[in-house]
């Protein structure tokens, strides 16, 4: 298995937004990700998810060590990391279809092709019928399909996910789960998911990062040994494996918590 | 170096006082690009007088004492005219909002007067009373009547029916739902109407003045005009513009936002 | 069922009774008033110098077109054809102030809306702008244009612009960062960004702005053309009110308000609808 994204000794400060003080958000992050792996990060509030999500989506700048993707080093914003961010993303100007279309329109993929490339995602993401539906006429779920479309349309070599499922209704949460996981056998894409729910981490993930609380450390790697085939709510809540990890992943998270508070 | 610049700015965006210096760094840069382009034209005296020309006839002005006067007067006509617009508008919309029907039919003909502009009313007033002072203020209390009584009507009208039910079951009396539930209830559109009337009105007592002659700081730049001292219509200019920023932004916008912040309901 | 109950119900389907109702309801203001006109001109209780009759108002309309010869005077602002060629030339002026004014507004407005350096110099210089209300611009205008259409044209643009430019910058800092970062990372450049996200998400603000461009400035060209022009419907109600010729002001007055309420409704009101209400954004009033 090859490595899709490998990020080395990546460290990050940033001024505060109001004090303007000094923040170590990341302290030397190294970890890999393979090609068609689908991986989740985990870890308390304020430990630098988001950040790490920013600078490998090339939003955010960093100095000190190296961040690549099939081995180009990350320089700003572009279509081979597609995003999906956490809620109110999609362009409320645009149709479903205008939407999902959008990376392919920005890079001049000729409208023909477009297209039929838009109808086979709003395929797979369940969303036939309402391709002329502006976002503020769909519910929150449907608004996070379209947020995921959009971005698999435009072809990433690997998507990154912000909380995408945060604000959702549970009931929701767990069929876009579901659906998630169905996706990504479908695409055969490789994720980077970023959660504060260990639920979900353990659900989705291959493997789990655990981070620590600021300054983001890498704490451990949980692995979840489960076929995608066989990840489904119904059935995995008995996999001694998902809750060995489940457990797992809790435990470090929890302890990260409580240190926190002290 | 650039790490360096982005921290500075960083510092400069939390520093309490940067936003003054940042307006007096403006202030300054424009007044010199105003001096630059005065010193570089022909005849700057009739075109553009430098700050300095300016500044020497406010000096001037202040010794004669006009720009007191004309200052007083301008101000003493905006307030006589929006303090009885006010008074007479406020009332106005109330009432013709306590009803449904009596609201659904004078709405059009209020959005229509309000929609005329009261200067387009001037030569109109002019014919019936001349260059007076009585034009001027007709002018200016019909500019700032209707918006206010507008916005008042359309604010009655917009307070949820429930609320007059609610009052009506806890066996409020007609002139109890006015008082506890309409005027309340309406009191955001008072203040933004309040504000929008007051606008109004200040510009039509520098129009009013320019047009019917009456003495003031419309009068002050439309004679200056004519009289060829260009010194004169910008240090005019420049008063108009600063007691409106003073008037707006430290009186009625503060005023505004707090009445409509405290009843924490922003309608439309 | 007879014809005329068949006849009522079928306008009110069409035109819905809701609406109906406030159509009846709103025109008696109206019909009281022009009665009410009417009937000062039958009994004389105000002088006809103070007051004309409706048919004076209406007479006056012909007498200002009276000899004019046709659809090409009308076009070429003929004298002939004065009410007209007062009317194009001041919605030309409007026209005109719109066509440079709102997208150079918009564009500046935009653009001090993205980078704080051009707000920092530009946002005082507009605050003060707008606080110097258009007419008050008039004599020095007349200094710098002499008499004219320049004076006037300059008197909106100078409005129609600040207004422009202040609303599509409080509208561009409105917009949630997400949106920038969204087209950013499907590979968008920055030129996408002012095109896609932030024209259409400053949108509601830019019409805000265009209804506020449309009301003030439409009232300082009145004011402007009074006193600092030589055509335009300020112009004519302006020189009849001089020489007391009250047909021609009242029918003045009137045209302007029916020109302003038709853009504001006929104009504003479709755009807004097919913008901001499809795209389903709230209206902020600023």
């Amino acid at each position: 298995m090859t490595a899709k994204l490998v990020v080395q000794g990546l460290s990050h400060h940033y001024p505060d937004e109001y004090t303007g003080v000094s923040v170590h958000a990341l302290d030397d992050i190294n970890l890999e990700v393979n090609d068609g792996e689908f991986v989740a990060i985990v870890g308390p509030s304020g430990c630098g998810k988001t950040t790490l999500l920013n600078i490998l989506a090339g939003l955010l700048r960093y100095r000190e060590g190296n961040a690549t993707v099939d081995g180009k080093k990350i320089d700003g914003p572009g279509p081979d990391r597609g995003v999906v961010f956490q809620e109110h993303a999609i362009l409320p100007w645009r149709t479903v279809a205008g939407n999902i279309g959008h990376g392919l329109e920005l890079q001049k993929i000729p409208r023909q092709e477009r297209q039929d490339r838009v109808a086979e995602y709003i395929e797979l993401v369940g969303l036939v019928g309402f391709e002329d539906r502006y976002p503020h006429e769909l519910s929150g779920g449907m608004k996070q399909r379209c947020a995921v479309a959009r971005t698999l349309c435009a072809d990433p070599e690997i998507m990154l996910m912000d909380e995408p499922f945060a604000a959702v209704d549970a009931q929701t949460r767990i069929t876009l789960q579901e659906e998630l996981i169905r996706i990504a056998i479908a695409t055969k894409k490789t994720i980077l998911f970023i959660t504060h729910a260990v639920d979900e981490a353990a659900f989705l993930g291959d493997r789990c990062f655990v981070f620590s609380r600021r300054p983001g450390r890498l704490r451990e790697t949980v692995h979840i040994n489960i076929p995608r085939a066989e990840r489904n709510w119904g059935d995995i809540a008995a996999n001694p494996e998902f809750v060995r990890a489940r457990d797992r992943i809790l435990a470090l998270v929890r302890e990260e918590v409580i240190a926190d508070d002290r | 170096m650039t790490d360096r610049l982005n921290r500075f700015l960083a510092f400069w965006r939390h520093f309490p006082g940067a936003k003054v210096i940042n307006l007096a760094l403006v202030i300054a840069g424009l007044l010199t690009a105003w001096a630059l382009i005065s010193g570089s034209i022909d005849n700057p005296d009739r075109y553009l007088p430098s700050p300095l020309a300016v500044a020497a006839s406010s000096v001037d002005m202040l010794y004669k004492g006009l720009l007191p006067s004309y200052f007083g007067d301008t101000i003493s006509r905006l307030l006589l005219g929006s303090l009885i617009g006010l008074g007479l508008g406020i009332p106005f919309g109330l009432l013709l909002g306590l009803n449904r029907t009596v609201s659904d039919i004078f709405f059009p003909i209020m959005n229509f007067f309000q929609s005329v502009s009261g200067i387009a009313i001037f030569p109109i007033v002019v014919i019936w009373w001349g260059n007076s002072d009585k034009t001027v203020l007709a002018v200016i209390l019909y500019t700032s009547f209707f918006p206010v009584a507008f916005n008042v009507l359309s604010g009655v009208r917009e307070v949820p029916l429930r609320y007059i039910h609610a009052a009506y079951t806890l066996g409020a009396s007609k002139f109890q739902v006015i008082r506890d539930v309409l005027a309340p209830g309406a009191l955001p559109h008072i203040a933004t109407g309040s504000r929008l009337s007051i606008g109004f009105a200040w510009r039509a007592v520098i129009a009013g003045e320019m047009l019917a002659g009456r003495e003031g700081l419309g009068w002050m730049i439309f004679t200056g005009q004519d009289a060829d001292m260009t010194s004169q219509v910008i240090l005019g200019m420049l008063m108009i513009g600063l007691t409106w920023i003073v008037l707006d932004h430290y009186l009625l916008r503060p005023l505004e936002a707090d009445t409509i912040e405290r009843w924490g309901l922003v309608q439309r | 069922m007879n014809a005329l109950t068949k006849f009522s119900l079928l306008v009110q389907g069409r035109f819905g009774r809701k609406r109906l109702r406030r159509i009846g309801l709103g025109s008696i203001p109206f019909i009281f008033l022009l009665t009410l006109w009417q009937m000062n001109t039958t009994f004389e209780w105000l002088a006809p110098v103070f007051i004309p009759s409706i048919g004076g108002v209406i007479d006056a309309i012909f007498i200002l077109q009276s000899d004019c010869g046709g659809v090409w005077d009308i076009l070429s602002l003929d004298n002939t054809c004065l009410m007209t060629t007062h009317i194009l030339s001041s919605i030309g002026r409007v026209l005109l102030a719109a066509v440079i004014g709102i997208p150079l507004g918009i564009i500046f407005g935009i653009l001090a809306g993205m980078n704080r350096l051009i707000s920092t110099v530009l946002e005082p210089v507009g605050v003060f702008a707008n606080s110097i209300s258009g007419i008050a611009w008039v004599p020095l205008a007349i200094v710098w244009f002499g008499v004219g259409w320049m004076t006037t044209l300059f008197i909106m643009l100078n409005t129609v612009f600040w207004l422009m430019f202040f609303n599509a910058m409080l509208g561009t800092r409105g917009i949630a960062k997400v949106y920038e970062q969204s087209v950013l990372t499907l590979g968008g450049s920055r030129w996408n960004i002012f095109i896609q996200v932030y024209l259409p998400g400053a949108m509601p603000s830019i019409i805000t702005g265009m209804r506020m461009s449309l009301g003030f400035g439409w009232r300082a060209l009145i004011a402007a053309e009074m006193i600092g022009g030589d055509s335009g419907l300020g112009f004519m109600i302006f020189t009849a009110a001089e020489e007391f010729n009250v047909e021609q002001v009242f029918l003045g007055v009137i045209v302007i308000s029916i020109i302003y309420l038709a853009t504001d409704h006929y104009l504003l009101g479709p755009l807004e609808k097919w913008t901001i209400h499809r795209w389903g954004l709230t209206w902020k009033p600023t």
